[in-house]
């Protein structure tokens, strides 16, 4: 796996020591793992919910998380551990409820990268520009990140969770695939269609200044 | 021979190391001789790492404070009942 970027999450020992003051049940290290955890808890029930129930999800896992914590062992991280325990009610209310989610892994490449392709396989329309600055660079043209605001809050959702929990959580594939209930192939797919989608915006933007 | 348009297919799974030798291989020899697949994966990688330097952070102010004083209570609930057991 090709190096990805460290961000800003707990580090090990200030895990633990943030596990043992949720254990001890104090209110402030909840709060703070709260803000620290909820963003990705709520891409995995997105993944499988609409948004109102995804939050409903959310907030009902972090009252079950007050017992819970007791019995955690860290085996794995705390945020594998919450993103686990979101997804197996997601999947317990889909089954109540008799739903299944509807995807589409048959394509790999988006339509509109496909059409710049000629018969042969050549590129027809190539990347004109290239990217030439670094992230934190880019992140730093406002424009550019509400657009991409904008762009991710429009891909579908299984796309937009598999992305986050992938590129902006630092999850292992497996981790992805065992939180999400994908297979590894299907993972695949659903990163590259969404990095295309994310590919084609910033080239536009690059191009046109327009998201 | 690998042609642009597979590289494109597989251009994520060369980017994090997924792919096996062969078809690695096979990639970077094509990567050699074009210029527009070279420009291609270097502006899907950056994209990837524009992802990753974009906050994911950020949750609805209200939602997290909904979730606050759920647990707040779920809390105090706990606590009365440990201290009822003693």
């Amino acid at each position: 796996m090709d190096g990805k970027p460290m961000n800003n999450t707990v580090q090990p020992e200030s895990e633990a020591s943030l596990i043992e003051d949720l254990k001890q049940g104090d209110s402030t290290a909840y709060q703070k793992a709260v803000r620290e955890f909820s963003p990705g808890m709520l891409a995995v029930a997105r993944f499988y919910l609409d948004h109102s129930s995804a939050e409903e999800i959310v907030q009902d896992c972090w009252v079950t998380v007050i017992d819970a914590v007791q019995k955690f062992e860290g085996r794995s991280g705390l945020k594998t551990w919450l993103h686990r325990i979101v997804a197996n009610r997601c999947k317990n209310r889909l089954r109540t409820a008799n739903r299944e989610i509807a995807t589409d892994f048959s394509e790999t490449l988006e339509p509109e990268l496909a059409n710049r392709f000629n018969s042969k396989g050549r590129w027809d329309l190539p990347p004109k520009l290239q990217f030439h600055d670094s992230a934190d660079r880019l992140m730093e043209n406002g424009a550019l990140s509400d657009c991409l605001d904008k762009h991710l809050s429009a891909l579908p959702e299984t796309q937009r969770s598999a992305l986050m929990l992938y590129e902006a959580h630092q999850h292992k594939s497996d981790d992805v695939c065992n939180i999400l209930d994908v297979s590894a192939s299907n993972l695949r797919v659903l990163l590259h269609r969404a990095r295309q989608k994310i590919f084609l915006m910033v080239e536009t933007f690059q191009e046109t200044g327009e998201c | 021979m690998l042609m642009c348009r597979d590289l494109a297919e597989i251009a994520s799974d060369y980017i994090d190391g997924e792919l096996n030798g062969p078809r690695s291989l096979s990639v970077k020899m094509h990567l050699m001789i074009c210029k527009d697949c070279r420009t291609f994966i270097g502006n899907l990688r950056a994209s990837s790492n524009l992802l990753s330097a974009h906050s994911s952070g950020k949750a609805d102010e209200e939602f997290l404070r909904r979730i606050d004083e759920r647990v707040a209570e779920a809390l105090s609930v706990r606590k009365n009942k440990g201290s009822d057991s003693e």
